[in-house]
């Protein structure tokens, strides 16, 4: 581990996944005392304090519940570089229940313990790989079918694109695909913080969740419009996440797709023409 | 938000909404009623009866996104269930083939 490491759990003291939060945070620093503290309450009044300290170590953002305190207190402040932690997510991958108990239970500390291991690992391993340059990819110029509503614009491919109902979109490039999401996605979720990108190698089927993201407002998913085998992934978006929202149909492409079965499956999809008016009614039907 | 949406008319991929039984199960065994799937979800599913036994149903099941499962994955009990994908795909295809054919 090179680069400076900081922690901010959420430290949520009423919930036993709150707990398990501040375990984690105090585990990291007993392994390796290098590793930097923050105080959710001290940050939340003071955004001075560790401003530095988030500007330069990666920083690993625990949050127990559906509320995610860490993270939205993250967000006022400038970062560059970030892991998140969810425990239910991490209460799944390991079968675990936590239960509800005022203080931590012996296996919950077990439980604690096993994600701060886990959690150095994969930072000693990103720390080892040798990143994959990026490639820009080129678009060309596409047209585009626009429409605003109040302050938030849309925009839609004309052609070369196919979308699904769960407004995530498809671009075939010979065997090959690049997915994303849509403008309406985007727009929706507000500004993205994290982007969880798959393994590549990984098999996906047709309207799986592939992709995890993550805004102030909501957990997001890009549901995999096609199936296939994920051939290259984004590595920009994890420095730069604010690409879904502000190019989402070009460079905030997420992941590329070596396709199984795209004529079959593009039967469930929709052109760019149908998808616009698909999309404009479903605005029209929430404002 | 979606007051304007009538699950009565809606479609799914041409679909109507009301054939595609797509919506999550509550295992009242695993659910701790945290109601963190009720306060993310805006399409309003759930709903909480704070004086009954069961504090949370699954009320509007049509409003359900097909193939959304976000609740699920932020619900720390594991007490959310969905419907195999595989299947309510081959169902979605399955009745959009039989409209055509009657077309």
């Amino acid at each position: 581990m090179t680069k400076k490491v900081s922690v901010l759990p959420c430290c949520g003291i009423n919930k036993t996944v709150g707990l398990v939060t501040t375990e984690i945070g105090l585990k990291l620093k007993e392994i390796n005392r290098s590793i930097e503290l923050i105080s959710p309450a001290t940050l939340s009044v003071d955004q001075k304090r560790f401003q530095e300290l988030i500007l330069e170590s990666q920083v690993i953002v625990i949050d127990g519940c559906a509320t995610r305190c860490a993270t939205k207190l993250l967000e006022n402040g400038q970062y560059t570089k970030v892991k998140r932690i969810f425990i239910p997510e991490e209460s799944k991958k390991y079968e675990f229940r936590l239960g509800k108990t005022l203080r931590l239970s012996g296996e919950g500390k077990k439980f604690a313990e096993k994600i701060a291991k886990r959690i150095l690992d994969e930072l000693k391993k990103e720390a080892e790989r040798v990143k994959e340059p990026i490639v820009e990819r080129d678009f060309g110029t596409i047209d585009y079918f626009e429409v605003t509503y109040d302050k938030y614009h849309f925009r839609v491919p004309k052609a070369g694109y196919y979308f699904s109902e769960n407004d995530c979109w498809v671009k075939q490039e010979g065997e090959k695909a690049l997915l994303g999401v849509t403008d309406y996605l985007q727009n929706k979720s507000s500004d993205i913080l994290f982007v969880d990108l798959p393994e590549i190698g990984k098999e996906v089927e047709q309207f799986d969740e592939i992709v995890n993201f993550e805004s102030v407002k909501a957990l997001l998913s890009l549901i995999s419009p096609v199936s296939g085998v994920v051939s290259a992934i984004n590595g920009k978006l994890e420095e730069e996440p604010d690409l879904l929202n502000n190019d989402p149909y070009e460079q905030g492409w997420t992941i590329e797709i070596t396709l199984t079965d795209f004529d079959e499956e593009k039967e469930l999809l929709m052109d760019g023409k149908t998808y616009f008016e698909y999309m404009k009614k479903k605005i029209e039907e929430e404002l | 938000m979606a007051e304007k949406y009538d699950s009565t008319t809606a479609t799914f991929m041409g679909v109507p909404r009301k054939e595609i039984p797509w919506w999550p199960t509550i295992d009242y065994a695993k659910c701790n009623f945290c109601m963190d799937c009720d306060k993310f979800c805006p399409h309003k599913v759930f709903e909480k009866h704070e004086d009954k036994e069961k504090k949370l149903v699954v009320a509007n099941p049509y409003n359900c996104v097909v193939f959304c499962r976000a609740c699920m994955k932020l619900c720390e009990p594991d007490a959310l269930i969905f419907p195999e994908k595989k299947e309510i795909t081959a169902l979605i295809k399955n009745i959009r083939n039989k409209s055509e054919n009657n077309d």
